[in-house]
C-alpha cells in the first residue's frame, strides 16, 4: 500500500527501492514542512519579528508535543517494531529526566553533556531491565516493565534522594552556549560594589565573580538582582564553588533576567575579588527551547526511520512476526531484543532531559504509571509500527487535552452536578484527562487499531490512484 | 568443564536455586536478629490477614485470566468502583433516586441483552428488565436509614454487575480475535476511564467506611490484645479485629466461589470454556454469554475485595493499587491456578507486611518488596507455584 509511487517512477536498482525519499517531490514536500516548522516561532508575539498571529502558547506546546513525539517513538522502537509490550517508559523517562539533572546540578554538566550522558545511562537502565525478555515474552514481559516502573521510582524516592529531593520538585538552570570571551573585567572591593546592566533574553550576561584577596573566611560575594535583593546561594542559575572548609571563594551567575544588578563583597577592607562578565546564548525562552527541541525531534525520527530500513530494523521486524522464524534465519533474537530495549530506553532518556530542561523542574509525579499508559495510547493511536504514528498519536492527544478539556469543563461542571447532586464540580477537572484519553484509546482499538497512521497510508495511496480508486 | 555442566546441570541449578535462597535467609535473619518475637509474629499475622484480601482480588483476575485469556490490568479499578458504589448507599443519607433507577436499569437492560442487544425486542425480556429495575430500584432506596445494609448490598451487587457486563459488552467482546497486546491495552485503557469517572463521581479525598463495627456498642472494635503470649514472646501482639473480619469475610467469599464454580451448572460451564473455547461452543454452551458471567463474576470479587479493603484501611483512589501488589501474587500464585491465587496473595501479603517491618520509612513493604518478588519470579520460575508449564520458547 505504501509503496505505490506516481506513473512513469520504477525502482530500478536496490538503492531505490529502499531510499527514504522515493521521489523528488516526496523530498521536497519533506523539506518544505520542516522549513515551515522552523519558521513557526517567528509568527508568535515574543518572536524577533513580533508578529503576533500566533499565541506564545503554542510555540511551548508544540516543543512539548516533539518531546513526547521522541519518547513515544522510543516506544514504537521497542513496541511497534520489536513487538515487546512496555509498561515502564515513563520511569525511563524519569531516569533521564533526574539523570541530567543530577549531572547539571551535582556535577556541573552543561546541557550540551548531560544530554548525552544521561541517554546513555537510561540506555544501559533499559538493557538491565531487558534482560527478562531473556526467559519470557508476551504479557509476562509486559510485567517486567511494570516492576520497573515501580522499582525506578521508589529508588529515585528514597535511596537517591540525596540527589533527587525525594518527592520534592527539582529545579534545573536552562541550555546555554558560552560564555564566550569577557568583555569587561572589574575589581570589587568592600568600598566599591560593582553596578551593571544584564541584557535581554536570547543573549545573557554571564559573570564570574572570584576572590582574589583578603581574608576567605570573614569575605562573602553577594549577588543583588533587580529590586535589590540577594540572591540565594541554592538559586538554579548560579554556581558556587568552596574551598575545603567550606568557604565560598568563587561564584557564577547566569543573569536570566533583564535588569540592574549590584556585585558587592562584604568582609575586610583589603578584600578583593575579580569579576569578569561574558555574553552567552541562553536556551531559557520558549522560543528558544524550540529551536533546540524541534530539530532534534526530526533528527532522532528521521534516525529511527532510517534504523528501520537497516540490518537491525529488518531484525526487529522479524522478531515481531515471528520469532522462532527470525532465529532460524540467522537473528540473534536477545541480542535484537536487548538492541530494541536499549534504544528505546535511550529514546526516553533524551526526551526525559528535554523535559527536565524545558520546564526548568522536574517532579516524581510526572513519571508515574499514568503516563506510562498514555504514552502506549499515543502510540496506538497514533498508529504502532508505522514511522509516522508517534507524532500523529501524540498531536492528536495533546490536541484533544488542549481543545476538548477547556470545551467540557465548563459544561459538564454545569449539568453533572445537577443531575447526580453527589458529584462535586471540583472533582471534574483534573478526572476529564484520563477519561479522554482512555476512551480515545478504546474507540481506536475497537474500530482502527492500525491507528492514524494507517489511514494517512490509505490517504495517500488514494490520493495517488486518483480518480482511479484501484 | 562445559561438559560437567551440562551433565549436572538440574544439579547446578538447584545448587543455585539453594545458594539464592541461603543468602536471601541470611539477609532476612540480618534483619530481624534485633527484632522481638513478638513484632515477628505479630508482621506475619498481619501479614496473613491483608494477604487474605489480597488473595480475593487475584482470584477476580485468575477467574478472566482462565476465561477468557485476558489479564484485567482494570481488576483495580473495579474494586473501587465497587467500594465506591457500597459506600453512596451505606454512608449517603439521601440516596439519589435518579441515580438508583439509571443504575438499576442499566444493569438491567445489559444482563438482559448478553447474548446479544434484539433479545430487547422480545415482550418476555422488556417485561423482565421493566420488573427487575423495579425491583432493584425499589430494594436500594426502599425504607430509612435503617435498612442500608439492604441498600448497600443491592447497590454493589447491580453496580459490580453493570461494571463487569457493560466491560464486556463493549470493551472485550469487540476484540475477540484481536492479538494479546490489544486485550492489554483495552484493560488499561479500562482502567484509565474507570480511574476518570471514580474520580468525577466520589473525588479524591479519603471516605470512612464503617462497615467493622461493633454491633453491641455502635462504635469500632477494640483491637485483641494476645496477653497470654506476652511472657513468651517478650512483648505484646495485638491484632485489628477488622482485618480478622476481613480475613474471615474474604475466605467465605473465596469459598463460596470455588463452590460456584465447581458444584453448579454455570461453574461448569465455564470451567469448560476456559479449557477451550471452540469445543465448548460445539457441545452447545453459549460462550459469550459464559464469558460476560464470568466478567460480572470477577467484578463481583473485586468489589467484596473493595468493600472489605475500605472497611478495614479506609476508602479512596488509592486502593486501586492494592491490585498493581497483587500482579506479583497472581504470578506467583500461577496465572491458571484458583488455590495458587490465595496462596500467592498470602504469600504477597507477609512479604508486604515484612519489608515494612525491615524498613518502614521508605515504603518498601508497599513499593519495592511485591515487584521484587515479581521480578524473582519472573526470572525463576514465570509459571508461578501452581501453574500450568507452558512449553513455549523464548
Amino acid at each position: 500500500m505504501a509503496n505505490i509511487k506516481p506513473a512513469g517512477v520504477f525502482d530500478t536498482t536496490y538503492e531505490d527501492d529502499m531510499a527514504i525519499d522515493r521521489t523528488r517531490r516526496d523530498k521536497f514536500w519533506k523539506n518544505l514542512a520542516f522549513c515551515a516548522l522552523l519558521l513557526v516561532p517567528l509568527l508568535s508575539a515574543s518572536g524577533p519579528l513580533g508578529l503576533g498571529l500566533l499565541g506564545d502558547q503554542y510555540i511551548g506546546l508544540i516543543a512539548r508535543i516533539a518531546i513526547y513525539v521522541i519518547a513515544v517513538q522510543g516506544l514504537n522502537l521497542l513496541v511497534g517494531y520489536t513487538g515487546q509490550i512496555s509498561l515502564g517508559h515513563a520511569a525511563f523517562m524519569g531516569v533521564g529526566a533526574y539523570g541530567s539533572a543530577i549531572l547539571a546540578r551535582e556535577l556541573g554538566f552543561s546541557f550540551w553533556l548531560a544530554l548525552p550522558t544521561s541517554a546513555l545511562l537510561t540506555g544501559m537502565l533499559g538493557l538491565l531491565f531487558g534482560l527478562p525478555s531473556l526467559r519470557v515474552k508476551g504479557f509476562y514481559l509486559a510485567m517486567a516493565t511494570l516492576a520497573a516502573q515501580f522499582i525506578i521510582p521508589w529508588a529515585l524516592e528514597y535511596p537517591l534522594a540525596g540527589w533527587t529531593g525525594g518527592t520534592r520538585p527539582l529545579s534545573l538552570p536552562a541550555p546555554m552556549i558560552g560564555p564566550f570571551t569577557p568583555y569587561a573585567r572589574d575589581s570589587v572591593s568592600p568600598e566599591t560594589p560593582l553596578d551593571f546592566t544584564a541584557g535581554a533574553a536570547f543573549i545573557v550576561d554571564v559573570i564570574a565573580v572570584e576572590l582574589t584577596a583578603g581574608a576567605v573566611d570573614s569575605a562573602r560575594i553577594d549577588i543583588l538582582q533587580p529590586g535589590g535583593a540577594p540572591l540565594p546561594y541554592g538559586d538554579v542559575n548560579m554556581t558556587v564553588t568552596r574551598d575545603a572548609a567550606g568557604n565560598v571563594i568563587a561564584l557564577r551567575y547566569i543573569a536570566s533576567k533583564a535588569g540592574a544588578y549590584r556585585v558587592q563583597l562584604a568582609g575586610a577592607a583589603e578584600a578583593r575579588a575579580e569579576v569578569r562578565r561574558g555574553k552567552a546564548l541562553s536556551f531559557a525562552t520558549d522560543t528558544a527551547m524550540y529551536y533546540l527541541i524541534v530539530p532534534l525531534a526530526v533528527l532522532l525520527m528521521f534516525l529511527a526511520r532510517n534504523l528501520i530500513r537497516t540490518r537491525t530494523g529488518r531484525a526487529f521486524i522479524s522478531v515481531r512476526d515471528n520469532d522462532l522464524a527470525a532465529e532460524l534465519l540467522g537473528v540473534n533474537v536477545f541480542a535484537t531484543k536487548l538492541r530494541a530495549f536499549f534504544l528505546s530506553a535511550v529514546y526516553a532518556g533524551i526526551a526525559g532531559c528535554l523535559l527536565a530542561f524545558e520546564r526548568n523542574s522536574i517532579s516524581l509525579q510526572m513519571f508515574q504509571l499514568d503516563l506510562s499508559i498514555e504514552m502506549l495510547a499515543m502510540l496506538i493511536i497514533g498508529g504502532a509500527g508505522y514511522p509516522l504514528g508517534a507524532l500523529f498519536g501524540v498531536t492528536f492527544i495533546r490536541l484533544l487535552q488542549e481543545a476538548a478539556i477547556p470545551a467540557l469543563r465548563p459544561w459538564l461542571s454545569d449539568w453533572l452536578p445537577q443531575l447526580f447532586p453527589f458529584i462535586d464540580a471540583v472533582n471534574i477537572t483534573s478526572a476529564i484527562n484520563p477519561i479522554l484519553f482512555g476512551g480515545a484509546l478504546i474507540v481506536f482499538l475497537i474500530l482502527e487499531p492500525r491507528g492514524i497512521a494507517h489511514r494517512w497510508e490509505l490517504l495517500k495511496a488514494a490520493w495517488k490512484l486518483r480518480p482511479y480508486a484501484y | 568443564m562445559l561438559e560437567i555442566i551440562k551433565k549436572y546441570e538440574a544439579q547446578l541449578r538447584w545448587a543455585l536455586y539453594a545458594l539464592g535462597a541461603a543468602l536471601l535467609l541470611l539477609f532476612l535473619a540480618d534483619q530481624l536478629a534485633g527484632k522481638k518475637a513478638a513484632r515477628i509474629l505479630q508482621t506475619l499475622l498481619s501479614g496473613i490477614l491483608v494477604g487474605g484480601v489480597y488473595g480475593l482480588v487475584a482470584l477476580g483476575i485468575v477467574v478472566i485470566n482462565k476465561a477468557s485469556g485476558v489479564f484485567n490490568f482494570a481488576h483495580g479499578w473495579m474494586m473501587v468502583v465497587g467500594g465506591m458504589i457500597f459506600w453512596s448507599f451505606f454512608s449517603v443519607s439521601e440516596i439519589s433516586l435518579l441515580g438508583a433507577a439509571l443504575l438499576a436499569t442499566a444493569t438491567m437492560l445489559l444482563a438482559m441483552s448478553t447474548a446479544s442487544f434484539s433479545r430487547l425486542r422480545q415482550r418476555r425480556t422488556q417485561l423482565l428488565v421493566l420488573g427487575g429495575s423495579l425491583l432493584l430500584t425499589a430494594l436500594m432506596t426502599a425504607g430509612g436509614s435503617d435498612w442500608r445494609w439492604l441498600h448497600a448490598l443491592s447497590g454493589a451487587f447491580a453496580g459490580a454487575m453493570l461494571t463487569g457486563l457493560a466491560v464486556e459488552r463493549f470493551a472485550i467482546r469487540p476484540l475477540i480475535g484481536q492479538p494479546l497486546f490489544t486485550a492489554v491495552l483495552m484493560t488499561l485503557a479500562i482502567a484509565e476511564v474507570l480511574h476518570g469517572v471514580t474520580q468525577i463521581a466520589w473525588g479524591t479525598v479519603e471516605l470512612n467506611l464503617p462497615i467493622f463495627v461493633n454491633p453491641a456498642t455502635g462504635s469500632r472494635f477494640q483491637p485483641i490484645r494476645l496477653e497470654g503470649l506476652r511472657e513468651l514472646l517478650d512483648g505484646l501482639v495485638i491484632v485489628r479485629v477488622e482485618l480478622v473480619i476481613a480475613f474471615v469475610l474474604a475466605l467465605v467469599a473465596f469459598s463460596g466461589f470455588i463452590i460456584f464454580f465447581r458444584y453448579t451448572s454455570v461453574g461448569l460451564a465455564m470451567r469448560a470454556t476456559a479449557e477451550d473455547q471452540q469445543l465448548a461452543q460445539a457441545v452447545g454452551l453459549r460462550v459469550r454469554v459464559i464469558l460476560a458471567i464470568s466478567w460480572a463474576a470477577a467484578a463481583f470479587l473485586a468489589s467484596i475485595a473493595g468493600v472489605l479493603q475500605g472497611g478495614a484501611v479506609g476508602l479512596s483512589l488509592n486502593i486501586s493499587l492494592v491490585a498493581l501488589r497483587v500482579f506479583p501474587a497472581v504470578l506467583l500464585g500461577g496465572l491458571e491456578s484458583i488455590s495458587g491465587a490465595f496462596i500467592g496473595g498470602i504469600l504477597i501479603g507477609i512479604v508486604e507486611q515484612f519489608g515494612t517491618l525491615i524498613n518502614s520509612s521508605q515504603q518498601v513493604g508497599t513499593n519495592l518488596a511485591p515487584y521484587l518478588v515479581l521480578m524473582l519470579v519472573l526470572v525463576l520460575k514465570p509459571e508461578g507455584l501452581f501453574g500450568e508449564k507452558r512449553i513455549e520458547r523464548v
